[in-house]
């Protein structure tokens, strides 16, 4: 793996073609555990985590698998290092794990991760992979806390439980709201889109 | 190998390895995580029962059933507060079937003479903004001290004593309900709620 190629797997993952505002992927997660910083940050970590093991594993046994079973041997890797960090976050942060609640599980069929393995891992050295699964955490990770904290600032007036607006500021409820994490998902892909246009990229899409 | 018996046998590997990994960290997080349920059952009950308890109330436990505690009926544990063995308070969780969204589970310590000492929500679906309020201290305190006689079990649009909100009068409608239902039941039963454990553990 050469120089340039891990310089533009990191692009990929966290800007180029980043999950959640330029792929799209694993939606359901992100817009109802958005409703703060924390939540985001929470659940990007924990999905992070599942990705760069998936990655690994599938990318090391991408040569042992017939090409007719890989999915439902990609989805019992994916699965089980769901349930580690289940278990694993009931017991030593069993709070956050309280509020994530059922969003844990639901780890499994978040398209983020098959879509992963399937498009990239499989075909490619485990270093890479890992790689891969990494950055493409670290850019939803990203992308739920913008998402969360935007929320977060604009619903409840505090980030990360802080307050950070003036006494006079009136929290708009709304965004705390499912429809508030349309409305601020919208807003986002916006401004990235625009970012892109100015940098001359272009659509990414 | 035949192509079918070749899927197979990887899908089958593949399975027992994840298998025993998985089986392997819940033998690993089984006790920390028991203790993490216990631990926050025991801040919980700090904060309703009574202060001055000596006995260890997590440990000191009855069950009952009963339509007014649960609607279905599921088996509801009461904590039992004791100062040098004489009962000072018992907690026990109500739950509300009639919530906005769902059920509200409600945590209720009450004195051995039936006064409620506190109210605390744990666990609720209400609309966040509106049915939410049910969960602030503000709104909770006005159950404290309250009896079955000396207070109208109602909200005050229903021409009793305890605030609803504007925009929304079901949820606490529904907690003040079951808070009056959990009295009810827990006067019924003052007799039998501090005896010892034992008779009744046996199931």
């Amino acid at each position: 793996m050469s120089d340039t190629d891990s310089k533009q797997i990191i692009a990929d993952g966290i800007w180029n073609s980043n999950a959640i505002f330029v792929q799209m992927l694993g939606m359901c997660p992100t817009l109802a555990v958005s409703t703060s910083a924390e939540n985001g940050v929470g659940m990007g970590l924990a999905t992070a985590f599942v990705l760069l093991g998936s990655n690994v594993v599938v990318s090391l046994i991408r040569n042992y698998i017939p090409s007719d079973v890989r999915i439902p041997a990609y989805i019992i890797v994916i699965a089980a290092f769901v349930t580690i960090v289940d278990l694993s976050m009931n017991a030593y942060m069993h709070d956050l794990h309280k509020v994530l609640g059922i969003f844990i599980p639901l780890i499994v069929v978040n398209c983020v991760i098959l879509g992963r393995a399937e498009a990239f891992a499989s075909k490619n050295s485990v270093s890479a992979a890992a790689l891969d699964g990494f950055f493409m955490g670290v850019g939803f990770t990203l992308a739920l806390l913008v998402l969360g904290g935007l929320r977060e600032i604009l619903g409840a007036g505090t980030f990360f439980g802080l307050p950070v607006m003036g006494s006079g500021f009136q929290p708009s409820l709304v965004f705390v709201l499912p429809p508030g994490a349309f409305i601020a998902l919208g807003f986002i892909l916006v401004g990235v889109r625009w970012i892109n246009q100015k940098r001359g990229s272009g659509s990414p899409v | 190998m035949p192509d079918f018996l070749r899927m197979g046998i990887v899908l089958m590997v593949v399975g027992v390895v994840a298998t025993a990994i998985l089986s392997g960290t819940e033998s690993v997080t089984r006790a920390p995580i028991a203790e993490a349920k216990r631990q926050e059952t025991l801040r919980m009950l700090k904060t309703v029962l009574p202060e001055g308890y000596d006995n260890a109330p997590v440990d000191d436990t009855v069950l009952f059933s009963d339509k007014r505690l649960h609607r279905k009926e599921k088996p509801v544990t009461f904590y039992r507060g004791r100062k040098g063995g004489a009962p000072l308070g018992v907690a026990f969780v109500v739950t509300a079937p009639d919530g906005y969204s769902g059920n509200i589970d409600i945590m209720m310590s009450v004195t051995p003479a039936g006064v409620i000492n506190l109210v605390k929500v744990v666990a609720h679906l209400e609309t966040p903004g509106l049915g939410d309020k049910i969960v602030k201290p503000e709104w909770l305190n006005a159950f404290r001290g309250k009896d079955r006689d000396n207070a109208k079990w109602r909200v005050k649009k229903d021409g009793g004593e305890f605030d609803q909100f504007s925009g929304a009068t079901i949820s606490p409608r529904a907690v003040v309900e079951a808070v009056k239902r959990g009295l009810d039941f827990f006067v019924e039963k003052k007799d039998v709620m501090f005896q010892p454990a034992a008779a009744e553990k046996k199931s």
